[in-house]
């Protein structure tokens, strides 16, 4: 993955986002040893400093937990724990720029929600016709 | 423990100072970039460090000790920069040779190892390298050494692009496996930030900013709107400010607002970027907060 350096995003948040990813696509699995600051730093090409501020806000959010003189490890209920937060931050946040942006382009609540429903359909329709597939 | 520390340290030739009056402490095995214009006592810095030059007042200390000609300290730091001179009559393989004599943790087969990566000819010559091949060659120095204390002045100086990246990667690389102390003094922050931990940014001799480089890309938040809305911030706030089309301005400023402000600008359609590291760098040492635009203002 490459890190994007100009996002307003610090580069630790976006490494806990894909530390996060990559357990929300079970990549890495619950009880499993996470990856050290080193490692991070070293597929990253950052200072061990960034990556451990990264594992820190996981560890905080007790999504990984550390086991003395072993590591970091994935929680049993992180996958949980992450749908939980990014339903509350980042989907809260995504609507409500998208409420922001409805009005200052004159989108009332009706076409607004009637776009959102037929979103909903056709994102609904596609993923039947992989499974058909 | 702290391996540099220095209290009030200043240096003047004949009656220009180019350091004034600086104090800080480097913590062990940290990656701090040295950060300032040309001309802001970057060098002159590293060079008290090192223990070449003896400053006119206050104290450096490296490893708790003077250094200037003082063994204990030479032996265990590494200063490069490009003007770096070898006995022209040995060949880069008979220098490589030397530095494994004078340092005691010199690594002598990842030295060869880089020098072949980087196609560097070992029957050369320094003297018959190109301004780009001899940084390349003094910063495989540099690395291959392992001192507890490396210093770096404008290591990258002719290197191309790509030789530059493999240098940063090399660095936080060996870095990693061996920790140690590095100052890497560059003008190009943005290509070095994301391998520092520190940032020590100096202004005409004295110290602009400390800070952990993490902190330094959220200590500002560039916003862009209608000078109406931003016209409410007061200029003592205003790190950088420039106009555009014939309503809206760009300004940084300090970032330390609350949510609730934020809400507020975002709302009023101001829209807030990330300021990089490098051009905050640059807005806090200008001379004047409008940069270049302002010797073509004629108002």
């Amino acid at each position: 993955m490459n890190l994007n350096t100009n996002s307003l995003k610090p580069i630790y948040v976006q490494i806990a986002e894909w530390l996060e990813a990559e357990i929300l696509n079970a990549n890495l699995k619950e009880e499993e040893r996470i990856y050290s600051q080193y490692q991070l730093a070293d597929m990253f090409n950052i200072n061990p400093a960034t990556a451990a501020k990264g594992l820190n806000i996981l560890a905080d959010n007790n999504i990984v937990y550390k086991k003395r003189g072993l590591g970091m490890f994935v929680s049993t209920n992180a996958r949980n724990l992450i749908l939980e937060d990014r339903k509350n931050q980042v989907l809260k946040q995504m609507v409500s720029d998208l409420v922001l942006e409805a009005d200052r382009l004159e989108v009332d609540e009706k076409q607004l929600i009637g776009m959102i429903r037929q979103r909903i359909k056709h994102s609904r329709r596609n993923n039947n016709e992989c499974c058909k597939l | 423990m702290s391996v540099v520390s220095c209290e009030n340290l200043s240096k003047a030739y004949n009656n220009f100072s180019a350091v004034k009056n600086l104090s800080f402490d480097l913590g062990e095995n940290k990656i701090t970039g040295l950060i300032g214009r040309n001309g802001a006592g970057k060098t002159t810095l590293l060079k008290l460090i090192a223990g070449f030059l003896r400053p006119t007042s206050g104290a450096v200390k490296v490893f708790s000790q003077n250094p200037f000609d003082n063994i204990t300290v030479s032996s265990n730091i590494i200063f490069i920069d490009d003007n770096m001179n070898f006995p022209v009559s040995l060949t880069l393989s008979e220098i490589l040779d030397s530095a494994g004599m004078f340092y005691k943790n010199w690594d002598d087969k990842f030295a060869r190892k880089l020098i072949s990566y980087f196609s560097l000819d070992l029957s050369q010559s320094h003297f018959g390298l190109s301004k780009g091949m001899k940084s390349t060659f003094n910063v495989i120095i540099g690395i291959a050494t392992r001192c507890p204390l490396t210093l770096f002045d404008e290591p990258t100086t002719g290197m191309d692009s790509a030789v530059r990246k493999d240098f940063y990667r090399a660095l936080l690389k060996d870095y990693v496996e061996h920790p140690r102390t590095f100052i890497l003094s560059s003008h190009l922050l943005n290509e070095i930030d994301d391998i520092l931990e520190d940032v020590l940014l100096i202004k005409d001799g004295t110290k602009a900013l400390h800070l952990p480089v993490l902190d330094l890309k959220e200590y500002a938040i560039g916003l862009r709107g209608s000078q109406d809305v931003l016209k409410d911030f007061s200029s003592k706030d205003i790190i950088h400010e420039e106009s555009f089309g014939s309503d809206s301005s760009y300004i940084v400023v300090k970032n330390q607002f609350s949510q609730t402000k934020l809400e507020q600008l975002k709302a009023s359609g101001v829209s807030m970027t990330s300021v990089a590291s490098d051009d905050l760098c640059n807005y806090l040492t200008a001379k004047t907060k409008g940069g270049i635009d302002d010797v073509f203002n004629r108002e």
